[in-house]
C-alpha cells in the first residue's frame, strides 16, 4: 500500500498518547503492585471475629488494596488482620504510596515540560482556527507594524490571527488588550504548515498579511500562500525594489514599501498640507479630529540619512523639486547627489555645512533612534525656528518620541500599519486616496471647511466608512431609486430633516467611474459605493435610514417642513 | 535480541495462554475455571494494553484495539464474578457460564492480538 504523504504536521499528534508513553513503566509498576498486593491478601489466610480460618475474598482484597494504595485507609475490615496479614499489609502500604508517587511525579514531569505545554497550545490553536466562525486576516511578524496594524483592525471589528517566531512577541501579542481573544501561533510564518495551521486554507480567511522584517521571509509567505490558497488575497511588506518586483511578478495583491510610502508623506506634506493631513486622519483610526494642516515654512530642507531610506527621499524630493541637502556617511549606489555633505548630521559642523541657518526643516531619518534624537536637538539648538521631522525605528522609544520637541515623528512601524489598514479597512479609501495625491489644496481645504459647517458635536470623534446602494445593503435606499431620483443631499439627513454631519467624499459606480467629491445635487444611482467621511454617530443612522424607505421620505417631508 | 521486544512477546502470548487455560472446561463447571488463574490473566492482560500504548503504526494502533477489548471483556466478568459470589452469595452455574462466555470472547481478542504480533513478526527480513 503506498503511504501517502504527510501534510498533518507533528503538532497535531493527540498529547494524551505522548503522555501514555512516558506513563509506560509507571503504569506497569502500579498494575504489578496492585496484583502482587491483591494476591498476597487472598493467599494468606485470616481469621474470622469467632476464631475460624477466613479466606480474603478477591473484591475485598482489591478493596483494602485499594484504600491502602490510596492513603485513604479505612482500616481493618471486615475483621482485625492476623499478624501474618499485617506484615503483608506493611508491603502493600509502602510499595502502592512508592508506585503511586513514581506514577504521579511522571505525570507531573511530562505536564510541565516545556515542549509538552508548547505541543498542547498548538493544538489549543489550531482547533480554535478551525472553528473560528468569524471573518479573520492573518498577520505574520507582530513588530511595530503588525502590533498598530491589529489594534487598528480590532477598532473595526476586524480579527486577526498572527504568526511570529519570537516567544517574548507572542507572549506580548497574547496579552494584548483587544476585544477579542486574539490566537497567536509561535512559528516561523515561512514554513507552510504554519500558515496552514494558521487557517490559510479556512473558508473565511480574508487575506495574509506578510510583515515581517525579512524580505525574503514576506515573498516565502506570499508564494507559500499562493499555491496553498490561491483565493487569498496576500498584502506583502517589502524594502527592496527586487523583492517588490517579484512579488508583483506573480500577482501579490498589495505590496507595500514602508520607505516609499514615508518619501511619498513627507512630499505630501511640504507640498500639499492640507492634504496631507486628510490623508492621516483618513488612514490612522486613532486621529478622530478634523485635521489640522501643519505649518511648514519655506526653505531648503536638510535629510540626515543612509542607505535605501536616503535613496527613495532623494528621488521623491527631486521629482517633487523640494530643494534639500543630504547628509550621509555614505555615497548613494543610485548616483551622487549635489552638495552631498558626508557625516551623520549628529555634529553641529556637519549640520553648518548644509546651511542651517537658511533651511526650513530637518529630517532626521538614519536607522539609529539614538543618533535621529541627537539630531533633531543639535539641529534646533543650531536654528530654533526649524521645522523638526524624526523618525522612530523601535517602538520602544516611542516615550521620548511622544515627549521630544519634533513636529512630525515618522514611525516606520506605523506607517506601514496605517497604509495596510487603508487598504483592508475599505477599497474605495485606497482609491480615494489615490485621487487625492493630485487634488489642488484649495478644494481640500473647502473639504475640510464644508464638514466643520455641518458638525452638530464638537466633541464627537471623526471617521469614515463605506456605503453601497445595492438591494441587499440599502432596500429602502434601493426601492426609492426604483422611483424616484435620489440625490447625495436628499440622503444626508437625518429622519427628523437636520443635516447629517457628513461628506461623501468618493463615490465609485458600477461601470468603475470614480466621482471625487461629488455634490449635494449629484444624482445616485442603484450600485452606487459612497466613502462618507464624518462624526461617528453617522454610520449607524445612515445604515438604519437606507434600510426603511418610509423613514427615507419622512426625512424629506421634516426637511421640506422646516425650510 | 532486544528485551523490549521480549517483554512485549511475553505479555502478548502470556495474556492468551492464561486466557486459554482459564476457559478449558465444562463452560458451568466452577471447578474447571480456576480464580486466580482468571486474576493472573486480568493482570497480564492490563500490562499487556500498557505495553502496546506508543505504536503509532497501523499494526500498533490494531493492537492497542484488541488488547482494550479483551481488557474489557475480563472486567467485565470479574465485576460478574465479584458480584454473584459477594453480593448474591453464591456461583450459579448460568453465572459461571456468563462469565466463562465473556472470557472467550477475551481470548478471541487475544488470538488476534498474537496473530497480528506473528504476522508482523513473520514479514521482518532476518
Amino acid at each position: 500500500m503506498p503511504q501517502a504523504p504527510r501534510t498533518v504536521s507533528i503538532k497535531t499528534a493527540t498529547p494524551i498518547w505522548l503522555l501514555l508513553v512516558e506513563l509506560r513503566t509507571p503504569l506497569v509498576v502500579l498494575i504489578l503492585v496492585y496484583a502482587i498486593s491483591v494476591l498476597g491478601l487472598v493467599l494468606i489466610p485470616g481469621m474470622d471475629d469467632q476464631g475460624q480460618v477466613w479466606h480474603v475474598s478477591f473484591l475485598h482484597a482489591f478493596y483494602i488494596v485499594s484504600y491502602t494504595g490510596s492513603t485513604i485507609g479505612f482500616g481493618e475490615i471486615p475483621y482485625p488482620f492476623t499478624d501474618a496479614q499485617r506484615l503483608w499489609m506493611l508491603f502493600v502500604l509502602y510499595a502502592s504510596v512508592i508506585a503511586w508517587l513514581y506514577a504521579l511525579g511522571s505525570v507531573l514531569s511530562v505536564l510541565s515540560d516545556p515542549a509538552f505545554k508548547q505541543l498542547q497550545h498548538h493544538r489549543r490553536f489550531v482547533r480554535r482556527i478551525q472553528s473560528l466562525k468569524v471573518p479573520f486576516w492573518i498577520v505574520c511578524g507582530y513588530g511595530g507594524a503588525g502590533a498598530e496594524l491589529v489594534r487598528f483592525l480590532a477598532e473595526h471589528g476586524i480579527r486577526c490571527v498572527v504568526i511570529d517566531g519570537d516567544q517574548s512577541r507572542v507572549d506580548a501579542a497574547r496579552l494584548s488588550e483587544l476585544p477579542y481573544e486574539i490566537d497567536v501561533a509561535h512559528g516561523d510564518a515561512g514554513q507552510p504548515q504554519v500558515l496552514v495551521d494558521a487557517g490559510v486554507t479556512h473558508p473565511l480567511c480574508r487575506g495574509v498579511l506578510a510583515m515581517t522584517d525579512h524580505d525574503q521571509i514576506n515573498l516565502t509567505i506570499a508564494t507559500n500562500t499562493r499555491i496553498l490558497a490561491s483565493r487569498v488575497p496576500v498584502y506583502s511588506r517589502s524594502e527592496k525594489d527586487s523583492t517588490t518586483r517579484n512579488l508583483l511578478s506573480f500577482d501579490v495583491e498589495v505590496v507595500i514599501d514602508p520607505y516609499r510610502i514615508m518619501a511619498r508623506e513627507m512630499v505630501q506634506m511640504i507640498t500639499k498640507p492640507t492634504a496631507y493631513a486628510l490623508y492621516q486622519q483618513l488612514v490612522d483610526p486613532t486621529i478622530c479630529e478634523v485635521p489640522m494642516p501643519p505649518k511648514v515654512p519655506a526653505g531648503h530642507w536638510i535629510v540626515c540619512s543612509s542607505g535605501r531610506c536616503a535613496e527613495t527621499l532623494v528621488d521623491a524630493f527631486r521629482r517633487a523639486e523640494i530643494p534639500f541637502r543630504l547628509i550621509s556617511p555614505d555615497p548613494l549606489r543610485t548616483g551622487g547627489v549635489a552638495g552631498m555633505v558626508r557625516g551623520l548630521g549628529t555634529e553641529a559642523t556637519t549640520l553648518r555645512e548644509a546651511a542651517i541657518s537658511e533651511a526650513a526643516g530637518v529630517i532626521a531619518a538614519t536607522p539609529d533612534d539614538g543618533d535621529n534624537l541627537s539630531i533633531v536637538l543639535t539641529a534646533q539648538a543650531e536654528n530654533p525656528a526649524l521645522f523638526l521631522v524624526a523618525r522612530r525605528n523601535r517602538p520602544t522609544s516611542e516615550p521620548v518620541f511622544a515627549a521630544g520637541p519634533f513636529d512630525l515623528v515618522l514611525r516606520m512601524g506605523r506607517i506601514l500599519a496605517q497604509e495596510m489598514y487603508a487598504r483592508i479597512r475599505s477599497p474605495l479609501l485606497h482609491q480615494f486616496l489615490v485621487q487625492l495625491e493630485s487634488m489642488p489644496e484649495p478644494l481640500v481645504q473647502g473639504l475640510i471647511h464644508r464638514l466643520q459647517g455641518k458638525r452638530v458635536n464638537p466633541e464627537a470623534q471623526i471617521t469614515h466608512f463605506s456605503i453601497t446602494l445595492s438591494a441587499n445593503a440599502a432596500p429602502g435606499a434601493f426601492d426609492w431609486m426604483a422611483e424616484q431620483p435620489l440625490t447625495l443631499g436628499q440622503l444626508l439627513i437625518d429622519p427628523d430633516g437636520s443635516t447629517l454631519p457628513a461628506l461623501c467624499l468618493l463615490v465609485v459606480r458600477l461601470t468603475g467611474d470614480l466621482v471625487p467629491f461629488p455634490g449635494d445635487g449629484f444624482v445616485l444611482a442603484t450600485g452606487d459605493q459612497c466613502l462618507i467621511w464624518g462624526e461617528s454617530t453617522v454610520e449607524s443612522r445612515l445604515d438604519w435610514m437606507l434600510g426603511r424607505r418610509d423613514l427615507l421620505a419622512e426625512a424629506q417631508h421634516r426637511r421640506a417642513a422646516s425650510a | 535480541m532486544n528485551t523490549q521486544r521480549v517483554w512485549f512477546a511475553f505479555f502478548i502470548v502470556f495474556a492468551l495462554t492464561l486466557n486459554f487455560g482459564f476457559f478449558w472446561g465444562e463452560i458451568d463447571n466452577p471447578n474447571h475455571h480456576n480464580p486466580f488463574e482468571f486474576f493472573l490473566a486480568l493482570v497480564v492482560s492490563l500490562i499487556a494494553t500498557v505495553l502496546k500504548i506508543g505504536d503509532r503504526s497501523h499494526i500498533g494502533a490494531v493492537l492497542l484495539a484488541t488488547s482494550l477489548v479483551a481488557d474489557i471483556q475480563l472486567i467485565l466478568a470479574a465485576v460478574m464474578w465479584g458480584y454473584s459470589a459477594q453480593v448474591i452469595g453464591e456461583v450459579s452455574p448460568a453465572t459461571m457460564a456468563s462469565i466463562v462466555s465473556l472470557a472467550g470472547g477475551a481470548m478471541l481478542a487475544n488470538v488476534t492480538s498474537v496473530i497480528l504480533l506473528l504476522s508482523e513478526t513473520l514479514q521482518l527480513k532476518r
